[in-house]
């Protein structure tokens, strides 16, 4: 009896191995890498991807995406550990402290630059060394589909006449959509309520309720409603307008110079050599050019936006003086 | 209806979503009765597999994960007071007494039946009520999800067990271990000590593993000399028809509520199985029995929480807001396999949409009969000597903990928190309440606060709804009772 259960339970085992095992089993496909790396050839084993959200999640789509299309390119596979904690701290923060030999990469995300100046962190951005963005999306305000407003001019106007009258939804205090409105309200000089929810979703679904007037969330987060006619998307806070939202202007085009939102890109311990960054560098390029990872971000409203590794730099370089500025602001610093 | 008959005709020519199904609810049975993996973990885990399939068996494959994990925490919290899964934390009570009676298959075949009951009418409530139920989701704001807390939070009075006072303090401790962490407003690290680890929160599924299955192992380790109780032997698995016609009312009722709270956005499956388990002995005239081993306690625990399962989808599939953290997993599904949730899903995509229900249902034909099947061999765990069950169980203890988060860290407070267990069991503190405790806790704030947010703090929001009033008013009610009836019964020995 005994013996059947434990024989039941090593099988069992063996089917979840197995299962868990088909997700990568895509790797090592033969390439070119292998030939060109002739001095160290890095990757001469198999890269952990640091992701520090959850599996299920935006941000965790995006790795397995990536490491899916990487390992049609890289003569060694890439397999992903998701390190939650912290509203993505804990994962970084491993990241940043890994040995700089380019095993252990971190699939890095706008928090890093959030995270520190609000003293929610044990790193620092400089502890990254950027190598490539794979994707960004912009913050956009969305309020219902039988709201009042039916510009981004009109909305402003009523914000500035009625301070601390507009209730915006963000997903979460100092999280980058909180950010969004607050750079948003000193911009155009007023007061919004702004009110935090458990994530983006519950925001979309209290602003569907009516409990709310606005939003500050990412288009993917309120595609599927604005798609259906429930909600109106009145502006993003991008550079240009949205492939995938042609008629919603940019408030760069209103006479608002704000351009805010989340990116995520792949990140490495700063004192990580040369080589290993270039080669990575070209594989995120390959990546963002390959069509199965550009599906899978198109499918679920993410844009895809490549970056090298100084541009990459360059803008994080510039969140990070404005998240400082606006965290001090906002009296958020622990 | 004729979108069911061609939904049902496109299942049975699709013998590969047909396996797929089979496989999905078996991963599911497999993951939720592993303490630390949920079924939100295994849909997460299984999602990339299902990228490169067609919509109809890829998302079949994962509504069994999702199903099989709801359902298959209960059989480990039976058999070794091991909840698989927040919502068979309440399964245990009842479930766990019932198998130390040697009811352990029939326990395991009320579960079976109730899962299968609760799930498949949910299902069904789905299918022909979703467009009627969706708005109740947008009812929900803060101040109603919070009445919801703390009717959540008045339930520890009906799971205190011997002493009303004991639960009590154990909620208390579950409340004050609650406001670890960030602050849900203002973002503010609480009692962290700088560790960044708890800065979400003390983790939640490791002390419930710790607190359940580690400490049980603990005490057996202590009685490993003691004598081997009398064994009895496994029978029965399916209760007999007078028995089960005996649990129709509980399972209904349990069916009921349970969907309807998996309608409300961040309400889950952990909510509903308490929430049945208190109105079942809120109903039942023998009240004494429950928590003693009440065949009822285990039906509605596990009818409630299944039910869940198609009451989560309402809002997912007819507004595109998920529910819970296992429908945002099916929301990235969806998306992934080109379907956009929302209204216009239903009548652009009906065609599929109907051929998901009707292969969900057989998903929970399939998970029933795998369920009974099984039920017979899972049983004769409990023959198993002491001497090597205890240490499997500390092991699956320690992996599982490790797997939430790939975390050591919550080993530890796992270890930690079984060595609490083993001395709250010893002065017979219930564990129960902490769990309840550490679910509701950080709701009942978050939303408190969020409610004040959205009225510019005027308390007025709490008491000029209905939703809020009623469920408060509810509250006091069962928090109160128990009190009162003991003031009665005093009075009443004291005249004489």
């Amino acid at each position: 009896m005994k013996l059947k259960r434990i024989f039941t339970s090593l099988a069992v085992t063996a089917l979840i191995a197995a299962l868990a095992g088909c997700g990568s089993n895509n790797a090592a496909s033969p390439s070119g890498a292998k030939a060109e790396g002739g001095q160290d050839a890095y990757p001469k084993k198999p890269i952990e991807l640091i992701v520090p959200y959850a599996a299920g999640g935006g941000t965790d789509a995006v790795a397995r995406a990536f490491a899916d299309s990487a390992n049609k390119v890289l003569p060694q596979s890439i397999g992903v550990v998701n390190k939650t904690g912290g509203g993505g701290a804990v994962g970084m923060s491993e990241g940043s402290k890994a040995k700089a030999d380019g095993y252990k990469v971190t699939l890095i995300t706008v928090e890093m630059t959030t995270l520190p100046p609000l003293g929610l962190a044990t790193f620092k951005p400089e502890d990254f060394r950027p190598v490539a963005r794979l994707n960004a999306d912009p913050s956009a305000i969305t309020v219902k589909a039988d709201a009042p407003w039916n510009t981004i001019e009109e909305f402003l106007d009523y914000a500035k006449q009625n301070p601390e009258k507009v209730r915006i939804g963000n997903s979460g205090t100092g999280a980058i959509w909180h950010l969004a409105a607050t750079a948003l309200e000193q911009k155009i000089g007023t007061k919004f309520n702004h009110i935090p929810f458990d994530g983006a979703n519950p925001a979309v679904t209290a602003l569907l309720g009516g409990h709310i007037e606005a939003v500050s969330v990412s288009p993917a987060e309120v595609a599927a409603q604005v798609q259906a006619g429930q909600l109106k998307m009145l502006a993003v806070m991008a550079d240009e307008r949205l492939d995938s939202f042609k008629d919603v202007p940019t408030l760069k085009e209103k006479g608002i110079d704000l351009s805010i939102g989340t990116w995520r890109g792949i990140g490495v311990p700063k004192d990580t050599p040369d080589n290993v960054v270039t080669v990575l560098k070209d594989v995120a390029k390959k990546v963002t050019e390959d069509k199965s990872f550009t599906d899978v971000l198109q499918k679920m409203n993410l844009g895809v936006s490549y970056a090298d590794d100084a541009a990459f730099k360059d803008a994080i370089q510039k969140d990070s003086e404005l998240f400082a500025k606006l965290v001090t602001d906002l009296g958020l610093k622990k | 209806m004729e979108m069911l008959l061609s939904g049902l005709s496109n299942i049975a020519t699709d013998p590969f979503a047909l396996i797929l199904s089979v496989v999905g609810v078996a991963v599911g049975i497999i993951v939720g009765a592993l303490p630390g993996l949920t079924a939100t973990m295994g849909v997460a885990l299984i999602l990339p597999m299902t990228f490169g399939m067609e919509p109809v068996a890829g998302l079949l494959l994962l509504s069994g994960v999702y199903f099989g994990g709801v359902y298959g925490g209960s059989i480990t919290a039976i058999l070794l007071k091991t909840p698989g899964t927040p919502a068979a934390a309440a399964t245990a009570i009842d479930g766990y007494a019932l198998a130390q009676k040697g009811l352990a298959g029939k326990a395991l075949g009320a579960a079976t039946l109730s899962s299968f009951t609760g799930g498949t009418i949910s299902i069904l409530i789905l299918m022909f009520l979703s467009p009627v139920l969706a708005n109740i989701a947008l009812e929900f704001s803060a101040p109603e999800t919070f009445a919801l807390a703390v009717f959540g939070l008045s339930i520890i009075a009906s799971i205190s067990g011997k002493s009303l006072v004991k639960g009590l303090i154990a909620g208390m401790v579950g409340l004050l271990m609650a406001t670890i962490g960030l602050d849900p407003i203002l973002g503010f690290p609480r009692f962290t000590g700088g560790i960044e680890q708890i800065l979400n929160g003390v983790p939640f599924i490791p002390i419930m593993i710790g607190l359940f299955a580690a400490s049980e192992a603990f005490k057996s380790l202590s009685e490993m000399n003691a004598k081997e109780k009398v064994k009895v032997k496994i029978e029965k698995i399916l209760p007999s028809w007078p028995e089960f016609r005996n649990l129709i009312p509980t399972i209904l009722r349990s069916t009921g509520l349970g969907t309807f709270i998996g309608i409300i956005p961040g309400a889950g499956a952990d909510i509903a199985a308490f929430v049945s388990y208190n109105e079942a002995k809120r109903f039942s005239k023998d009240k004494e029995r429950f928590g003693k081993g009440e065949m009822k306690g285990v039906a509605a625990c596990e009818a409630g929480a299944n039910a869940c399962t198609g009451g989560a989808l309402v809002p997912l599939l007819t507004l595109g807001i998920p529910g819970d953290a296992v429908t945002a997993v099916m929301l990235g599904a969806l998306m992934v396999q080109g379907l956009q949730p929302g209204p216009q899903l239903f009548s652009n995509n009906g065609d599929l949409v109907y051929t998901l229900f009707i292969g969900m249902i057989i998903c929970y034909i399939i998970m029933c009969l795998m369920g009974l099947l099984a039920s017979r061999y899972f049983a004769k765990v409990v023959e198993i000597p002491k001497q090597i069950l205890t240490p499997i169980i500390l092991v699956l203890c320690m992996v599982g903990s490790y797997a939430i988060n790939n975390s050591f860290f919550d080993v530890v407070i796992m270890a930690a928190a079984g060595v609490v267990g083993y001395f709250m069991q010893k002065y017979d503190f219930p564990a129960s309440p902490i769990v309840l405790a550490l679910i509701l806790g950080p709701m009942a704030e978050g939303q408190f606060r969020r409610s004040l947010a959205l009225s510019s703090g005027s308390y007025d929001i709490f008491y000029t709804r209905p939703i809020p009033l009623v469920l408060l008013l509810l509250s006091a009610i069962t928090l109160l009772t128990p009190i009162v009836k003991a003031f009665w019964q005093q009075r009443k020995t004291a005249r004489r």
